[in-house]
């Protein structure tokens, strides 16, 4: 709240997005989609105490399109949160610092996402 | 909520075009924010068309030729016009650098020109700094000891303990690090900023310093420190090649080994 | 408001003395969720095809159920502390911040003990 009328400059508008804070707000966009992912963990770990008939219920919305879209949505947070997160644990470490060496992990952190994504739903459509 | 959007009296309009004068070969435009408390509307951009052949070959000099020969009224900070005094940091093509040191060249087309981003704007690409000094003032960026010195000479420092300043004490309080963190556009109010983080681990690192630990309290909040998500912007913008973000992790750390 | 000094706002109502354990806390669940989150992973895929005597099977072994538990442990508290450092982040309205963090908690606290009640039950009946 300004008392002496003076504008803010403008921030987001037009801050030039980069691979340093693109990344870092893909995380948090991950980590809560991820946390929508543990809800429904939830459900089917319970439904796995009530019975076969809610349990079925949980398998068919997940089997269903929309339940695999949302799978594979899950998997890529997951993996990208969990590389990325690896990346933050050496950081918090003091390592990788340098902008050469963040810009490389950063894209490194994209890469094997996707890699392992792939790899992942590759192993469930052979089984 | 944090304010994503700007307030109605921030939103950036259009504003004046000014053309080269006839016969300019090697033009350039640069789209300027401007803003005056007397004039009572919104911010605006005006677009200046510059001969670079007429103009040096930083963006500082470019303000400087569009203030001289087209407009006087644009208003920024600017002294050394070498890098070492920090007053005309501003967003130079959405990233945050000294307007001195920024080559016109290193821009691609038009050279888009804000000041400091999420600050209350005085006038043009004058931004308020009250905050950021405070803030600087606030981790006490001055050696406290509790032991005397020693009657007949200096306090004494290894050559070591002196390398330990390196990349700390280069810092000019240009404010690029702190106005490019987004956590400090959310939550500035209560989250000190990279370059006040950088300052307090310089003298946290000093060995002639004897209150690190109180330095570690002081930090010891969840707001003053730890807003820090590693986003990196801080190190991304420094004019001056320091890593703020790095120096935080070292706070981080101290902090914690001295739990363990 | 008008005739406090910049540096009486920034100094505020002093440190919180309090930040550190929040921090290390999720450290250490991120450390944890590491090799237990890529082992749900694997688990999930190799389940895909179970069927409900299938899927319960996995959770038998009283090692398995204890490392599902620590799983759900470390998922919710990460979960949780991370998703306070988001209310606290963008939501200024104390009373609002006040209500989300609560919020956030007492659900990771109920999901959390309701997956461990289904957990134990669902191993000691397989």
């Amino acid at each position: 709240m300004s008392t002496t009328g003076r504008p803010l400059s403008p921030h987001i508008q037009i801050y030039k997005p980069q691979i340093t804070s693109v990344l870092s707000i893909l995380h948090r966009v991950t980590g809560g989609f991820l946390c929508l992912g543990a809800v429904v963990f939830a459900w089917w770990v319970i439904t796995l105490s009530l019975g076969p008939e809610p349990f079925a219920v949980v398998r068919s919305a997940l089997g269903s399109w929309i339940g695999r879209l949302l799978l594979f949505a899950w998997t890529f947070s997951f993996f990208f949160h969990l590389c990325n997160g690896i990346r933050h644990l050496f950081w918090d470490a003091g390592i990788g610092f340098e902008l050469r060496t963040a810009h490389a992990s950063g894209k490194a952190v994209v890469a094997a996402s996707i890699a392992m994504t792939i790899a992942a739903f590759g192993l469930a459509y052979a089984m | 909520m944090a304010r994503l959007k700007l307030p109605s009296n921030s939103k950036v309009e259009s504003g004046k075009t000014h053309r080269a004068p006839p016969g300019a070969t090697n033009v350039r435009r640069f789209i300027v924010y401007r803003w005056a408390p007397d004039e009572g509307s919104n911010p605006r951009t005006d677009s200046f068309e510059v001969d670079l052949d007429e103009c040096g070959p930083m963006v500082l000099d470019a303000l400087i030729r569009i203030k001289n020969e087209v407009d006087s009224t644009l208003t920024f900070r600017r002294s050394c016009r070498e890098g070492v005094c920090g007053s005309c940091s501003m967003n130079i093509d959405g990233v945050n650098s000294l307007a001195c040191t920024t080559p016109i060249r290193a821009v691609k087309g038009a050279v888009k020109i804000f000041p400091l981003p999420h600050l209350p704007v005085v006038k043009d690409l004058v931004p308020d700094m009250k905050r950021f000094y405070a803030q600087y003032a606030s981790i006490k960026p001055w050696m406290r000891a509790v032991t005397p010195p020693p009657p007949d000479r200096e306090r004494l420092q290894s050559p070591e303990d002196r390398d330990r300043l390196d990349g700390l004490y280069e810092c000019i309080l240009c404010a690029c690090c702190s106005t490019s963190c987004p956590s400090y556009w959310w939550n500035g109010d209560r989250y000190l900023g990279p370059a006040a983080l950088l300052q307090a681990y310089r003298w946290i690192s000093d060995s002639r310093d004897e209150t690190s630990g109180e330095r570690l309290d002081d930090l010891e909040d969840p707001f003053r420190l730890y807003r820090c998500h590693t986003i990196m912007n801080c190190t991304r913008a420094c004019p001056k090649g320091l890593n703020p973000a790095k120096a935080i992790a070292e706070i981080k750390k101290m902090m914690v080994v001295r739990q363990l | 408001m008008r005739y406090r000094t910049a540096l009486s706002v920034v100094r505020g109502a002093g440190a919180a003395k309090d930040g550190t354990r929040h921090w290390w806390a999720q450290r250490l669940t991120a450390i944890a969720l590491v090799p237990l989150g890529v082992g749900f992973v694997v688990m999930m895929i190799a389940l895909l095809g179970a069927d409900y005597d299938g899927a319960r099977a996995a959770f038998a072994h009283p090692v398995a159920a204890a490392l599902w538990i620590l799983f759900t442990v470390a998922l919710f508290h990460h979960a949780q502390l991370g998703l306070q450092v988001i209310v606290e982040d963008y939501v200024h309205s104390l009373g609002l911040k006040v209500a989300g963090i609560i919020a956030v908690k007492f659900a990771a606290m109920a999901l959390g003990a309701a997956c461990i009640v289904s957990i134990i039950r669902v191993s000691a009946g397989s």
